[in-house]
Parts: C-alpha cells; sequence; structure tokens
C-alpha cells in the first residue's frame, strides 16, 4: 500500500482547539539525545543522531543524521546533579566551539573545579531543518 | 487554507511514527520523537503547579527539590531532560529518571541548595 501524504494547513480536534500546522514543523524538536557520560560513554536514546564521540572528560560531541538548515537553532543541555555534595554542575555549548549545521559539542562544568563526566547528559534543538 | 480535523493523527505503516517535511524541504523530522511529552512550570516551594502538559501531581521533597509525577508514562528512563530555573542566580537540574516520575535539583551558583521557581520539560519515548 503506497504511503498516504497530507497537506495541511491546520490541524483541529474536537475539543482541544486547533492548531497551524507551522508550529508542528517548526515547534517540534529537530534533535534531542540523552547519554551516558561517565565509564563506558554510549547513547541511551536519540533523535536525529547518526554518532556521539567522547572528547575527553566533560566534553562531547553529537553529530547529526540530517542537519540543520544554519547554526542559528535554539539548543538546551542538562545532566544529573548530585544532592549528596554541595555541588553543582553547568552544562553549555563548549567554550571553544560554535554551534555547527552538523554537530554540536557539550561540556560540563563541575562548579570550581573545571570539566567532570556526568552519568547523564540530555541535549535539546529547536530550529530550522536543511 | 486546507484544515484537517481530527482527534488522532496515526501513521500508516508504523502507528507511532509519522513524517513531517522539514523547513528547507529536503528532509523530514519524525513527528512523535520531536513532541515534547512532558512540560511543567512549578512554584519555588514545590506546592504548586502553575501550569503543565502530561503531569498528574508534585510533590515537594525538601529545599529545592521537586518530584513531578507523569499522567501518561515514558516508555523507559532514556529520555532527555529539559531543566531551567526563573532565577538567573540558579541552576536547574533534573536529578533523577523514571518512566514515571522525575526529580528537579535547584542550586545558587555557590552549590547550595535553594528553591526556584523550576520549568521543565522532557523529549523521549511515550509507553
Amino acid at each position: 500500500m503506497a504511503l498516504g501524504k497530507i497537506k495541511a494547513d491546520t490541524l483541529e480536534h474536537s475539543t482541544a482547539g486547533s492548531l497551524d500546522t507551522k508550529f508542528v514543523v517548526n515547534g517540534s524538536a529537530k534533535v534531542w539525545s540523552r547519554w551516558q557520560g561517565t565509564d563506558t560513554f554510549g547513547i541511551n536514546d536519540s533523535l536525529n543522531v547518526t554518532s556521539g564521540t567522547d572528547n575527553g572528560t566533560g566534553d562531547y560531541t553529537m553529530t547529526f543524521s540530517s542537519a540543520m538548515g544554519n547554526a542559528n537553532y535554539s539548543f538546551t543541555t542538562n545532566t544529573m546533579n548530585n544532592t549528596s555534595t554541595n555541588k553543582g554542575f553547568i552544562t553549555g555549548l563548549d567554550s571553544g566551539s560554535t554551534p555547527q549545521t552538523g554537530s554540536f559539542d557539550t561540556t560540563i562544568h563541575q562548579n570550581e573545579t573545571g570539566l567532570a563526566d556526568r552519568g547523564y547528559v540530555s541535549l535539546q534543538i529547536m530550529g530550522d531543518l536543511a | 487554507m486546507s484544515e484537517v480535523k481530527t482527534n488522532k493523527l496515526t501513521g500508516t505503516s508504523t502507528a507511532g511514527s509519522i513524517l513531517v517535511t522539514g523547513e528547507g524541504n529536503s528532509t523530514t523530522t519524525n513527528l512523535q520523537q520531536g513532541l515534547a511529552k512532558v512540560w511543567a512550570k512549578c512554584s519555588a516551594d514545590g506546592t504548586s503547579i502553575t501550569d503543565s502538559f502530561n503531569i498528574t501531581s508534585l510533590s515537594d521533597d525538601g529545599t529545592a527539590l521537586q518530584t513531578l509525577t507523569i499522567a501518561n508514562d515514558m516508555a523507559n528512563a532514556n529520555y532527555s531532560s529539559l531543566a531551567t530555573s526563573i532565577d538567573s542566580t540558579c541552576i536547574l537540574i533534573a536529578d533523577s529518571h523514571a518512566t514515571g516520575t522525575y526529580r528537579l535539583v535547584s542550586r545558587n551558583n555557590a552549590g547550595t541548595l535553594t528553591d526556584s521557581i523550576t520549568h521543565s520539560a522532557l523529549l523521549g519515548d511515550l509507553a
């Protein structure tokens, strides 16, 4: 059976309201990933990620399957905390890097002590696909 | 303008997989995978949910610790979490991931556990 295809500008639910389909296209995350940053590095689950690289302590690169249309996308990163010690962890774009259309470099800093590996690291990207 | 009125979208080949053409018209993204499955804004004291999607309750676990219970569970605990605080001096992190709950931890820039208004979302697979 041939695949079906719907072309529409609006989706409407009987009770929950309607939605311009531009919000479906523009509002969907184009990349997300959750990976193991300690011990044996590995991606736990992801969307639009073809591979991940452990660049060293607290430094990881996710490579996209389908590239973004430009490097002006919105990104968020996160990691596990540690409630047993009085320490916080800050995640973000590697300060020595810039967003790339085909990949993203995440680093984790433990307050005042530099780069640190964490068990669970998350990345999300919203923006335009190529 | 064309308009589709329906209460449910289901993939033809795979029920839980619908492709959407991307902005550049050359690639597609997966609709189900790209949607946030959970989001919430909660009060700093952890006693009230300001607004949310797919959240059934909030538990105050002590200073700076909030556990949110998910209405329709995630399929696994490998989801990608997003968390940020409304207070620019606080760092908010999703501390634990389970299929039916997740916990947020807020710290100030000295690393001390500190209450803050929380914003969070989850991307991953629904059960």
